[in-house]
C-alpha cells in the first residue's frame, strides 16, 4: 500500500455538537488546544476551559462531557490524575466518554496504575492537530469496539461478555492484546483461574507480556504457591521493571512469606519508579513500620498524605498508621496534632470510633492513664449503640487495642477473638493481634488465647460437611448457621454454609428460603475474596438446583 | 526535581553545592516546556493559510523545524537519562503497523511538502507487532530527518514480518552513507564525536531503544546499509 503523505485526511469521529472540556493551568494552552480542537470540526460554544482542576471538579459536575483533555500536571490544587479518579468514582463522565491525558513527558502512570482510573489515552507534548486527532480516533474506535463487552460486565452478565470477547478475537486484530487481557480478567473475576492459566501460558509462549506474567503470578498466589509467585515476579523485574504492578505483588508476596525487610526493599524500588501513588506509599509506610524502619515510615505516610489531600480517594488509615509512627517515635505532640488534621479532612462520624481509640492510646503511652481510661469509656458507649457487626477489621483491632490497655478488657479480647474467628487462616493477622496482647502485657495469655480461638474456629467451619459426611443433613445445616452467626466475614465458613445446604438440597429437596440464603452466603463470600474457584462451582450447582 | 547537596566520598566534607546533573535534568525539562509552547504557537500561525504569502514564510517553517530538531533531541536526551537510571516507563503495545506509518508520515507532511520530497510507506494493513510507540515513533522520526537531509527527492518506508521479526526500513534516494559509517556498524554505541557535525546522538539513541526491545531472549537490532529499493541510504530496525 502506498500513502501520500500530504493527502492525510482526519477524522472519522464527528466533534461537531460534542461538549468538550479542556483543563490546563496555562491560558496559551487552552487556546492553542481549543483552536485545534475547532480545526478538528468542534463548535467553540460546547467547548469550557478551566485552569484548576476544582473548577473543572465544578463544571464536570453541570456539564455531560463527550471529550477531556486535561493536563496531568495542574500547579498548586488537584492533580489532572486526581480530578480523573474523582470525575470516575462520582461518576461525572460516563463509559463513553474520551478522557485524554496530556504530559510533558512520558508518565510512569501510562504503564501501570489502577486500571479503573486510566484515562483512555495519554498524549506527550508538543500536542499537534495532527496527533491530537489520531488519538482521538484510534480511543473513538477502541471504545466502540469494546462497547457491548463493558455492558455486559456493568451487568454481571460475565458468560456474555466471555462470549463477545472470543467473538471479536476470532475477527479484530487490532484490539488482540486488549481483548485477550479482558478475557484473563473475566476468566479471574469467574473463578475460573485454570482456564486462565492456560490463557496466560498460551499468550506468554509467544510474547512476554508483563501483564500476563503478573496475571498468571496473581493466579499461583491465590493457589498459595508463593515460592513459584516469587520467581515469575522477579524474572518479569530483571527484563522490565517499569511495570509497577509486578512490585506491588512481589511485596505482597514477601510479607506472606514472612520477608518483611524484602517486602520493603521492593516498595521502596516501586516508589522511586512511581512516586506518585497515594496508595503505594501508604503500604510503604505500614509495612516500614512493621519492621520498625520509623523514619522510611514516617516519610511514606507523609507522601501518602500530601499526595491524597485533594482526593476523594483519601484514607484514614494513611493518618493514623502516621499516628503510630509519631507516638513509636516518643512524638506524642505531632500525634496529636495528626489526630487533628484527621478529624479536619473527614466527616466525623465515620472515624469518630478510629480517632478515640487512637486517642486513647497516644494518652497511654504518655503514661497518662487516667485520660486512657476516659476516652476508653467513651469509646465502650460509642460501641454499645453501633452494631459491632458493621466494624471493619481495622477498626476492630484499633478498639480492642485501646480497651485491653486501658478499659473493658473482656470486651477487648471478645473483639479480637471474632477477628480471630472470621480470618482463622491468616497468619498476619494473628501476629498483629499478638502485637496488640504483647503490648499489654499479656504475650502468654495471648498466645494461648489465640491458638484456643484458631483451634475452635476450625472445628466450627468444617463441623457441617462433617456432619453431612455421616448423613445427619437436618444437624449440618443448623451447624452451619451457627457457624456463620459467630464468624459472619470467615469466607471458608460462607462457602461451606452454601456447600452444606445444596447437599441438603441434593438429599432431602428444597426447602424454602434455603436457596436463597446458600445464595446470599455465596455471594457474601465473593464480596469478601473475589475469585474463589469454589464460589463459581458451588454458584453452578445451586443455580442448576432452582 | 530539587536540588541535592553533593557529599564528597573522598573528604567526607559535605558541601553545598547544587548537585550539577539534577540542575542539568531539571533545566532541560524546562527548556523543554518552553519549546513546546513556542511550537505550538509556531504550528498555529503556520496552519494558517494567509501565512504562505508572507515573505518570512520560509524562515518561519526554517525556523519550525530547527525548534522541533531540538525538542526531539532534548526528549532523547531526557529518555536516555531515564533508560540509564532503570526509571523510563516502557510499554510494549501491540500496534497496527499502517496506523503507525501514516501518523509518522502525517507528522512530517508540511515539513515534505515544503521540502518537495515525496514519502512513502509500503506495508500491509494486516500486520500488527509489540513495540514501545514513543520510543520507536522517535527512532524512526531520526531516520526520516537524516533522510530529509540527504535525500534527493524521496523517501520510503517499508514494515514487513520476516522470520519472525519485524523489519522496518526508512531508505532514500541520496548517495547513501559514507564508507566509514557502514564500517563499524556494530558500534554506533561509541561514535559520539562532539566536535563532529553530526553528534551521533540520534544514532546511539536508536540502537539503545532498539536493543531494549526484547522478547524470549532476542533483543532487537539497528543496521545501516547502501542500496535498497532506490540505490540510497537505509536505515533498518528489526524487532523480535
Amino acid at each position: 500500500m502506498i500513502t501520500n503523505p500530504t493527502k492525510f485526511s482526519p477524522v472519522s469521529i464527528n466533534l461537531s455538537g460534542k461538549n468538550i472540556l479542556i483543563i490546563d493551568d496555562y491560558q496559551e494552552m487552552r487556546t492553542i488546544l481549543r483552536d485545534m480542537l475547532r480545526a478538528l470540526g468542534a463548535d467553540v460554544k460546547k467547548m469550557h476551559m478551566v485552569a484548576t482542576g476544582e473548577d473543572a471538579i465544578a463544571i464536570l459536575k453541570k456539564v455531560e462531557f463527550d471529550v477531556v483533555l486535561c493536563d496531568l500536571v495542574l500547579g498548586t490544587g488537584k492533580s489532572g490524575q486526581q480530578v480523573l479518579e474523582e470525575a470516575k468514582y462520582l461518576s461525572l463522565v460516563g463509559p463513553s466518554c474520551l478522557w485524554i491525558m496530556i504530559s510533558a513527558e512520558k508518565a510512569a502512570e501510562s504503564v501501570s496504575g489502577t486500571a479503573e482510573y486510566q484515562p483512555d489515552a495519554y498524549l506527550i507534548k508538543p500536542v499537534t492537530e495532527v496527533s491530537l486527532c489520531t488519538r482521538l480516533e484510534k480511543i473513538w474506535l477502541k471504545k466502540k469496539a469494546f462497547a457491548e463487552i463493558h455492558q455486559a460486565i456493568k451487568r454481571s452478565d460475565y458468560s456474555e461478555a466471555l462470549n463477545l470477547c472470543d467473538q471479536r478475537l476470532a475477527s479484530d486484530k487490532t484490539n488482540m492484546s486488549d481483548l485477550l487481557r479482558t478475557k484473563c480478567n473475566l476468566l479471574w473475576i469467574t473463578g475460573e483461574l485454570d482456564r486462565a492459566q492456560d490463557l496466560l501460558k498460551d499468550i506468554l509462549s509467544k510474547r512476554e507480556l508483563p501483564w500476563a506474567k503478573v496475571a498468571l503470578a496473581r493466579i499461583f498466589f491465590k493457589k498459595n504457591d508463593f515460592k513459584l509467585v516469587k520467581t515469575l515476579l522477579e524474572e518479569t523485574i530483571a527484563v522490565n521493571a517499569t511495570y509497577i504492578e509486578t512490585h506491588d505483588l512481589l511485596a505482597q508476596t514477601l510479607q506472606v512469606m514472612d520477608d518483611l525487610a524484602g517486602a520493603g526493599d521492593v516498595l521502596e524500588r516501586a516508589v522511586k519508579l512511581s512516586p506518585n501513588s497515594a496508595m503505594r506509599q501508604q503500604t510503604l509506610g505500614s509495612l516500614s513500620l512493621k519492621i520498625g524502619k520509623l523514619e522510611n515510615a514516617e516519610r511514606a505516610f507523609r507522601k501518602s498524605i500530601a499526595l491524597s489531600e485533594n482526593s476523594v480517594l483519601k484514607k484514614a488509615d494513611t493518618y493514623l498508621g502516621l499516628v503510630k509512627v509519631c507516638s513509636a517515635r516518643n512524638n506524642s505532640d505531632e500525634a496529636m496534632k495528626v489526630l487533628g488534621q484527621l478529624t479536619k479532612n473527614f466527616n466525623g462520624d465515620d472515624v469518630r470510633l478510629r480517632v478515640l481509640a487512637a486517642t486513647g492510646l497516644v494518652h497511654h503511652q504518655r503514661g497518662e492513664a487516667e485520660k486512657a481510661a476516659q476516652l476508653a469509656i467513651e469509646l465502650d458507649q460509642s460501641l454499645s449503640k453501633k452494631d459491632e457487626r458493621s466494624l471493619t477489621s481495622e477498626e476492630s483491632l484499633e478498639i480492642a487495642h485501646l480497651l485491653l490497655v486501658a478499659g473493658d478488657k473482656e470486651k477487648a479480647i471478645c473483639l479480637l477473638q471474632s477477628e480471630i474467628k472470621n480470618n482463622p487462616e491468616s497468619p498476619m493477622l494473628h501476629k498483629v493481634v499478638a502485637d496488640i496482647f504483647e503490648q499489654a502485657g499479656m504475650r502468654e495469655e495471648g498466645n494461648r488465647l489465640i491458638e484456643a480461638t484458631r483451634q475452635e474456629a476450625i472445628l466450627m467451619m468444617n463441623r457441617g460437611v462433617l456432619l453431612v459426611s455421616k448423613g445427619q443433613y437436618e444437624e449440618a445445616v443448623c451447624a452451619m448457621r451457627e457457624a456463620r452467626a459467630a464468624m459472619p466475614t470467615n469466607v471458608r465458613v460462607l462457602l461451606n454454609l452454601a456447600h452444606v445446604f445444596i447437599a441438603y438440597i441434593q438429599k432431602k429437596g428444597s426447602v424454602p428460603g434455603l436457596i436463597d440464603e446458600a445464595r446470599n452466603s455465596l455471594l457474601a463470600a465473593n464480596e469478601l475474596s473475589p475469585g474463589e474457584p469454589r464460589f463459581k462451582r458451588l454458584m453452578t450447582t445451586l443455580n442448576e438446583l432452582v | 526535581m530539587g536540588i541535592s547537596e553533593n557529599h564528597n566520598p573522598t573528604t567526607g566534607h559535605s558541601s553545598v553545592e547544587p548537585n550539577l546533573v539534577n540542575f542539568l535534568i531539571s533545566s532541560v525539562h524546562d527548556t523543554k516546556n518552553s519549546l513546546c509552547m513556542l511550537l505550538s504557537s509556531l504550528d498555529k500561525t503556520l496552519t494558517n493559510t494567509d501565512v504562505e504569502k508572507l515573505s518570512t514564510h520560509t524562515e518561519l517553517v526554517r525556523v519550525n523545524e530547527e525548534a522541533r530538531r531540538i525538542n526531539n533531541h532534548l526528549a532523547q536526551l531526557l529518555t536516555l537519562y531515564k533508560l540509564g537510571q532503570r526509571i523510563y516507563p516502557f510499554d510494549a503495545q501491540y500496534i497496527c503497523l499502517s496506523d503507525f506509518l501514516s501518523g509518522i508520515a502525517a507528522q512530517y507532511s508540511e515539513l515534505l511538502r515544503f521540502r518537495k520530497i515525496t514519502l512513502e510507506t509500503h506495508v500491509s494493513p494486516e500486520l500488527h507487532w509489540y513495540f514501545d510507540e514513543d520510543l520507536i515513533n522517535a527512532v524512526i522520526g531520526n531516520a526520516i530527518n537524516n533522510a530529509i537531509r540527504y535525500t534527493r527527492d524521496r523517501i520510503c518506508i517499508f514494515a514487513e514480518e520476516k522470520e519472525n521479526l519485524l523489519l522496518l526500513r526508512v531508505e532514500d534516494n541520496g548517495c547513501g552513507y559514507p564508507a566509514a559509517m557502514l564500517r563499524n556498524n556494530n558500534d554506533f554505541m561509541y561514535r559520539i564525536d562532539p566536535l563532529s557535525d553530526n553528534t551521533g546522538l540520534g544514532f546511539y539513541f536508536s540502537t539503545m531503544v532498539v536493543r531494549m526491545h526484547q522478547n524470549r531472549g532476542d533483543c532487537g537490532k539497528l543496521a545501516l546499509e547502501n542500496g535498497g529499493f532506490m540505490n540510497g541510504a537505509c536505515f533498518v530496525v528489526s524487532l523480535p
